[in-house]
């Protein structure tokens, strides 16, 4: 691993450490009191989620142009974390949901965009896992369609009726608000980048297993 | 003609009169059922009313929410986090393991 991997992990650890305190110490919001803390975390890993899948897509559409085997081992190690990042947006969602407008879910089409693109995450890894020999080429073209979801997510609050707060709720955050929240979004984005570094090892690993196993049957 | 109509609707009113005023037993006890009920029931809402200032009883507790999240999120992690790690030593032990069997000299 490279020598700033194990201080990144302190400084993430520490991060994740204090994250709760200025959440806690951040004040409640009028309308939705204590339920709106659920956002602090939402966001940050509906961001990750949505970066995850950018990072998948390009990863693939540069595996499918160059062939490079390291662009496929990022691919599907962003495709993985766009699953757990995901999970935890589709959940944590409804949390916050539920006492903000009364029901868990809403089929409108900021939920409705981003339960696709899980799912079509989803679908990568189950290519990848029984698709057989050529899935990876394959599960690339499905991750190109992984990230032009993306864009569609983002400004689907903007461009529809929704329930779901606009992209125009962030930038206006008092700081108050704002200074958990990109506290808890960098520690996120931090998590992100660590959990991807560990992901490739983990396909680098694998890669050097099949080699040699090649090596010990010549 | 005129005269029996005008004495009909006299009578008539009288009638209703006096029910009214006095009234029979079961028009009486009915009323103050009626008021009873009446006193008893809330009084109607005309306008809206914000979701903190409904009754407890009435009101979505936030806290097993709030929790159920933020635990969903440390387990998630911590399980992800578990896995990769498993898998990691699992694919790291196999490389030691298919290493040292290259390196056996009575190997051919």
């Amino acid at each position: 691993m490279p020598k700033w991997f194990l201080p990144a992990v302190l400084v993430c650890a520490v991060m994740f450490a204090v994250s709760p305190i200025l959440i806690a110490n951040a004040p409640y919001e009028s309308t939705m009191g204590l339920v709106q803390k659920i956002f602090y975390v939402h966001l940050p890993s509906a961001w990750v989620f949505l970066l995850a899948a950018v990072v998948c897509g390009i990863a693939s559409a540069r595996f499918l142009f160059r062939g490079d085997p390291h662009q496929d081992r990022l691919a599907w190690a962003a495709a993985e974390l766009v699953v757990v990042f995901g999970i935890i947006t589709l959940v944590t969602g409804p949390l916050w949901a539920r006492k903000a407008w009364g029901v868990w879910w809403q089929w409108d089409v900021r939920l409705t965009s981003s339960l696709m693109g899980w799912m079509v995450s989803v679908a990568y890894l189950l290519l990848r896992q029984f698709g057989g020999p050529g899935s990876d080429k394959l599960a690339a073209g499905l991750a190109l369609f992984g990230m032009a979801n993306v864009p569609f997510i983002y400004i689907s609050v903007n461009y529809w009726r929704t329930i779901h707060p606009t992209t125009s709720v962030v930038p206006t955050l008092p700081t108050s608000f704002g200074l958990p929240l990109w506290f808890s979004a960098v520690t996120f984005m931090l998590l992100f980048v660590l959990l991807l570094k560990l992901r490739v090892r983990l396909e680098e690993q694998r890669a050097s297993l099949d080699t040699l196993y090649l090596s010990a049957d010549a | 003609m005129h005269k029996t109509m005008t004495t009909r609707v006299l009578m008539a009113t009288l009638l209703v009169w006096a029910i009214g005023v006095t009234g029979p037993d079961w028009l009486t006890s009915d009323r103050a059922v009626g008021a009873t009920l009446l006193a008893q029931q809330p009084a109607p809402v005309e306008e809206f009313v914000p979701i903190d200032e409904l009754p407890p009883q009435d009101q979505l507790p936030a806290a097993p929410l709030l929790v159920t999240a933020y635990a969903f999120v440390v387990l998630a992690l911590f399980a992800y986090v578990g896995s990769l790690v498993r898998r990691l030593a699992g694919v790291q032990r196999d490389i030691e393991r298919l290493q040292s069997d290259l390196k056996r000299p009575g190997r051919s």
